[in-house]
């Protein structure tokens, strides 16, 4: 049970706020601390951001997921995180980490130090999910409100 | 840092707020945890509590020696160090468990009466947080070590909707959530703060160092949010949320023993606000405590006192022009209160369960009462609380009044409200049905005021409905009429006598008298009055009928 292999998505509000420079000082923290934490953890996914919501898709054996899940709702560079999907995977769709910057200017995408060649995200993986594609409305919604 | 224990045990120590070493073969240190190297500083136990013991060389030789004593002893013990610097650290020695033993120590000087628990009855083994001794031994120590400029705040943390947790995913789920949140406390709280778990799901943060109320309610507000956050067990989502109570040392009180208490006064705020929010204690708080506190312990002496008594309003047929019925009123006269309005004791009664010794008494009292009229045929109707119908001793009370006065059935009218009628509740039906089978009249109170729901009247075969007075002493305006001769009609075709409540002027009562309105009740006949004046009523009322002139 507690090391089978569990998929998570949820989505929180992105609570960085500053100058562009802090927040991908920022971003890159939380890159950088993930994919430490993680690889260790045997914990794949993807991070989703903008200047609105994070969304994040974990997965890896269940108390792993329970262990990333907890260090970052403690972490105050988001908040309100609201589960979509916490349920047993038979596969990983992600094989390692990814992280993207979903906004609706492509050009906003460079102005991050992390490019979509750097992160490894790969849309096509979740294409066609559900889950995925309200994902990308969330995002999308939360950037034109923020 | 302290000397680091491998694998998992040390990290579960490592954040605990109390000092904890472990000695294994020839008393060596073999883990000491960040607190415990704090008050008891270098490696070398023996050596270092020895130097770190005050006074000359002699003392510190005695001080080893009556240490080794105690070590060579397998038992549990206590033993207590005076400090250099004047401080005073008790170490509270464990049994000597497969060569490894424990040793805690806690600042401040031991008490006689507590020496003897162990560590394992200070903490929670579920968490590792204190326990409710722990907390007790935090606050004395404080309390003695208050210098009186501390600012000492306690936060008491009380899970929301934890118990269906338990309920629905059992408690093996429910304890790893307990840990989950103790983790969470602890991540939001500094070292020097104490954690206790109080019981349940039940939490204390004990700040030392704070600066009172302003610090502990960023505490507050951030622990409610965070334990408000999704938690994931065993495959499960789970979200509950927290309500926090908050007492600091300041204006409302001066003794950390207050605390607790204090915050927990708080705490009941929070959730009477509506939970998942944090409340800081203020003195009315204490005060509608104790006050309720009074009033609960009247409420429940009231009977055996005989404070209670019944009052009777008169019911009349509109057609026959004559007295119908009475229906029974509690008044409660209490000798320094004065006369306690039913709106005020009633909601208590129904909470603290004293409703069904008091109602049981009611219907008892005004079926005797109803067998002492002159007329025989006049009805008595008295008002039963849904929390009455909990059980089934509802019905066997009715049975045995009936039995016991000698009333008709068919004289006796319970009188419920749409309230109990909500959960539609196959026990509360049966136990309806039963006390109609009686032969006992059932009528529908204060219709229309509640959930109003036309269903409520198809459910049950109601023999009346009340009207509610705010409908019959609504405005004159063509709307308010047709709303009231609306429901009179709906009765007629339901076969339902309706009854018009608060009925204060003349121009009420022609109005429903017109709209074809069976009963009718209020000032415009008469107040309620007590029973004794209910013979010398009955016979001004023939009277003044006799003698007004037919029309």
């Amino acid at each position: 049970m507690t090391n089978a292999l569990y998929r998570l998505v949820y989505l929180s509000t992105n609570q960085i706020t500053g100058k562009h420079a802090v927040i991908d000082e920022q971003l890159c923290g939380i890159l950088e601390t993930s994919r430490r934490n993680n690889m260790q953890a045997g914990v794949t996914g993807a991070l989703m951001f903008n200047a609105g919501c994070f969304a994040q898709v974990l997965e890896g054996p269940h108390d792993a997921i329970q262990d990333t899940f907890e260090r970052i709702q403690c972490d105050e560079r988001h908040s309100d995180a609201t589960v979509l999907l916490f349920e047993p995977s038979e596969t990983r769709a992600f094989s390692n980490w990814a992280m993207a910057y979903v906004g609706k200017s492509m050009t906003s995408e460079q102005q991050f130090s992390i490019g979509s060649d750097e992160s490894g995200f790969d849309f096509s993986v979740l294409d066609g999910d559900a889950i995925y594609r309200a994902l990308r409305a969330n995002l999308h919604e939360a950037e034109s409100l923020g | 840092m302290g000397t680091t224990l491998p694998g998992s045990t040390g990290a579960c120590f490592d954040s605990l707020n109390t000092g904890v070493a472990i000695i294994g073969e020839n008393n060596s240190i073999v883990y000491a945890n960040p607190p415990f190297a704090r008050l008891i500083n270098e490696s070398s136990l023996r050596d270092s509590i020895g130097e770190s013991v005050r006074g000359s060389t002699s003392a510190r030789l005695e001080f080893a020696k009556l240490f080794d004593d105690k070590l060579r002893n397998v038992g549990a013990s206590t033993l207590e160090l005076h400090l250099d610097a004047g401080a005073v650290v008790t170490l509270y020695i464990g049994a000597r468990d497969n060569s490894l033993r424990v040793i805690v120590a806690m600042a401040g000087a031991s008490v006689a009466a507590d020496s003897s628990i162990s560590l394992a009855g200070r903490l929670d083994p579920l968490t590792g947080f204190g326990n409710r001794l722990m907390y007790d031994e935090t606050i004395r120590l404080l309390k003695a070590s208050d210098t009186g400029d501390s600012s000492i705040a306690v936060l008491v943390v009380d899970l929301d909707n934890f118990k269906q947790v338990n309920d629905t995913l059992g408690h093996g789920t429910g304890d790893e959530l307990l840990i989950l949140v103790a983790r969470r406390i602890r991540k939001s709280t500094r070292s020097a703060d104490t954690l206790v778990r109080l019981g349940g799901d039940e939490f204390a943060v004990v700040l030392e160092q704070g600066l009172g109320t302003a610090e502990a309610s960023v505490l507050g507000e951030r622990l409610v949010a965070l334990l408000g956050q999704p938690f994931l067990v065993q495959g499960h989502q789970i979200n509950i949320g927290a309500s926090v109570g908050i007492a600091a040392l300041g204006e409302t009180t001066h003794d950390a023993v207050d605390l607790l208490r204090h915050a927990d006064l708080a705490l009941y705020e929070a959730k009477g606000l509506g939970r998942s929010r944090y409340a800081i204690f203020e003195a009315r708080l204490e005060q509608r405590a104790i006050e309720r506190r009074d009033f609960e312990t009247d409420l429940r002496r009231a009977l055996g006192l005989r404070q209670f008594s019944l009052f009777y309003q008169p019911q009349t047929s509109i057609a026959e022009n004559r007295v119908s019925g009475f229906e029974a009123l509690i008044r409660w006269e209490h000798p320094s209160r004065g006369r306690v309005s039913p709106d005020d004791f009633i909601p208590l009664a129904e909470e603290i369960g004293e409703i069904t010794n008091i109602g049981s008494w009611v219907i008892r009292s005004a079926c005797e009462e109803a067998m002492r009229w002159i007329d025989q045929t006049l009805s008595v109707a008295v008002n039963v609380s849904p929390v009455q119908f909990g059980n089934d001793d509802l019905v066997e009370v009715i049975r045995s009044a009936l039995h016991k006065s000698g009333l008709a059935p068919e004289r006796l009218e319970i009188e419920i409200t749409e309230g109990l009628l909500l959960n539609k509740s196959k026990d509360v039906m049966k136990r309806l049905w039963a006390i109609k089978d009686l032969g006992v009249a059932i009528a529908m109170d204060d219709f229309g005021t509640g959930y109003a729901s036309l269903s409520f009247l198809n459910s049950f075969p109601f023999s009346k409905i009340k009207i509610d007075k705010s409908f019959i002493q609504a405005d004159c305006s063509p709307r308010s009429k047709a709303l009231v001769n609306g429901i009179l009609s709906m009765g007629a075709s339901l076969g339902m006598i309706t009854i018009a409540e608060g009925v204060e002027t003349l121009e009420q009562y022609s109005e429903v008298a017109k709209g074809g309105c069976g009963i009718a009740q209020g000032y415009y006949i008469a107040k309620p009055m007590p029973a004794l004046e209910i013979p010398g009523f009955l016979d001004s009322f023939a009277y003044s009928i006799r003698s007004r002139p037919k029309s």
